[in-house]
């Protein structure tokens, strides 16, 4: 029989040829070594973060001569020295510290029935407009959603035209802590829905049915069965909301107005307009210090929760 | 069974109030770019597209957005392969040291985006690298990559491994079976990811704050420049050109995998 040009295609060839070349490079006694190689390419990326510590440490130990503006050659503790000494930092790591927390409570409080409700319901219309309202602000970014409530909350903004409508005079609604802590809030409302809703797809509905055939009203049912098995949800949510909101810039820049600070910024102040490199690494420093020690604390004492991305456990 | 009366409302309640802080932003800066007035009120007084003029020759404005689009571009593309095979590893293969691997590649999530972003500005300077765009696209892909990471091994954990060892005993060699198997099955995650990486690496303030400078800025700095000199509605407007791009991505994602996927449990 005769073999027609046809009956072996060009795409056959070229695999071939594929196959041959990916032999070459990865001949199988290397096998061990195949998942190593498919990792190198992330590995070496996260690489450059783990260089950029190891140069924010290097920077932290150097101080800033002010008659030269040139940063010492000799290394010298005096820039943690000052960190923990000047009184301005620690207010700032007060302040960013208790109103990373209140975001916590409150958006976990927020979000946790918005999850509840976009899991469980019936209706697939319902879910998705859940879905479409939770994405788009997602995908939207914080310097315009920051605008937006600048057009809200401004003193010639929509409340206070509101306001002024029925006759009281304008609240100083924007640039307070409070403000920055309501656009946190508004911030991380979608990364801790997202982080929820797998967990509580994850509950079977027939133990909450359970539950109540036993004789336990929704409110005993939502606190002793439907809470605690969410718990992987709520530390992996907990987690990435206090983190974020911990060490956020833009929310307390726009709407603080300068005024509260939380610790990026203050960091970004020492680099741009004190040009103080070893100070702002120091602080850098310290930051990413105190948030890997929650992570570490909260992964010993919960486990990672949501926030595993290995193999599903066998 | 029928919820009873008490939990419906009390949930709901919940529900409309997350859904008026979610999207009330969002709806005042569509109405605010329609307005015919200099001020920003709402409701608008009178309808125009004034404002939508004046950006559109606005070479500034323009000139940020492509900006933003290549850094988008950037990140993305190196994320697809980086992102896809270390997701595949990371799903399937049993390494050593899997718990360590798993920490290293959560860095990014876990060092503060300021502190990645200081980093990033002193070795890319050290470098003489600041001062160009993408190694902004290459800082957006480093701290988004978890994102893409999770995103394929969702997808490919519920690949199962007997496909591949089928394929395998039915001849095909090693590369055949990862393009014929194991990349579409991972597929669905990859799609996920990168629309995820593309749009916020479109939408990354602080870290492109850090590393562009006065001629390079991408368009949410230059917006966060503009915010804090004075208000104005064309920042309204510019600001729809971000909200039309986040629905473009939402219809993209819920057409090509369905936005439910987010809900799976793991």
């Amino acid at each position: 029989m005769r073999v027609s040009k046809s009956a072996y295609p060009l795409t056959w060839r070229i695999m071939d040829a594929l196959e041959a070349f990916a032999a070459f490079v990865w001949p199988a006694r290397f096998g061990r070594a195949i998942p190593w190689m498919m990792l190198a390419p992330a590995l070496l990326l996260v690489g450059l973060l783990v260089l950029g510590l190891w140069q924010i440490g290097d920077v932290s130990l150097r101080t800033l001569d002010t008659s030269t503006f040139l940063m010492s050659e000799a290394y010298t503790l005096a820039n943690y020295q000052r960190a923990f000494t000047e009184s301005l930092f620690a207010v700032v790591a007060w302040r960013s510290l208790a109103g990373s927390l209140i975001v916590t409570v409150v958006t976990l409080t927020l979000a946790f029935p918005y999850a509840y409700v976009m899991v469980r319901t019936s209706s697939p219309t319902i879910r998705k407009l859940l879905l479409i309202a939770l994405f788009l602000p997602f995908f939207i970014g914080q310097v315009v959603r920051a605008y937006g409530w600048l057009i809200i909350l401004g003193n010639q903004g929509m409340v206070n035209e509101a306001l002024g409508l029925v006759g009281i005079a304008p609240i100083r609604l924007l640039y307070n802590y409070w403000a920055v802590l309501f656009g946190l809030v508004q911030y991380m409302l979608p990364f801790a829905v997202l982080m929820l809703a797998p967990a509580l797809t994850a509950i079977p509905e027939e133990l909450e049915a359970a539950a109540g055939s036993l004789g336990a009203d929704w409110a005993r049912t939502f606190r002793h069965i439907v809470l605690p098995l969410a718990r992987p949800g709520l530390v992996g949510a907990g987690l990435v909301v206090m983190t974020l909101s911990l060490t956020d810039f833009a929310m307390p820049a726009i709407l603080g107005g300068g005024s509260q600070d939380f610790i990026a910024n203050a960091i970004y102040d020492q680099f741009f307009r004190t040009s103080d490199q070893g100070l702002g690494s120091t602080l850098a420093l310290l930051l990413v210090a105190a948030g890997s020690m929650l992570v570490g604390l909260v992964f010993t004492l919960f486990g990672a929760g949501t926030l595993a991305m290995g193999r599903a456990r066998r | 069974m029928t919820a009873p009366l008490s939990k419906t409302i009390v949930l709901w309640i919940f529900v409309v109030a997350v859904l008026v802080l979610l999207s009330a932003p969002t709806i005042v800066i569509l109405g605010a770019s329609f307005t015919s007035g200099n001020i920003i009120t709402f409701p608008p007084e009178g309808f125009s597209l004034k404002w939508y003029e004046k950006i559109a020759t606005s070479r500034d404005l323009w000139d940020a957005f492509l900006r933003s689009l290549y850094v988008s571009a950037i990140c993305t593309i190196v994320a697809i392969p980086v992102g896809t095979l270390a997701g595949i590893v990371l799903a399937k293969y049993a390494i050593r040291f899997e718990k360590s691997v798993q920490i290293y590649l959560l860095l990014p999530f876990t060092i503060p985006l300021i502190g990645s972003g200081i980093g990033l500005m002193l070795i890319f300077g050290e470098a003489r690298l600041l001062g160009q765009l993408w190694p902004v696209g290459l800082a957006c892909c480093v701290i988004n990559l978890p994102f893409m990471i999770w995103a394929v091994t969702a997808s490919a954990s519920s690949l199962d491994p007997d496909l591949e060892l089928a394929a395998a005993s039915c001849g095909a060699p090693p590369l055949s079976t990862f393009l014929h198997v194991t990349l579409p099955a991972v597929m669905p995650g990859v799609i996920s990811g990168s629309l995820l990486m593309f749009i916020l690496a479109l939408n990354e303030f602080l870290v492109s704050l850090l590393l562009t400078d006065a001629r390079i800025v991408t368009l949410p700095v230059q917006i966060y420049n503009s915010i804090r000199s004075i208000i104005t509605p064309d920042l309204a407007a510019i600001s729809v050109v971000f909200i039309a791009c986040a629905a473009l991505a939402i219809v993209l994602l819920d057409r090509l995998v369905g936005l439910e996927i987010f809900l799976k449990s793991k």
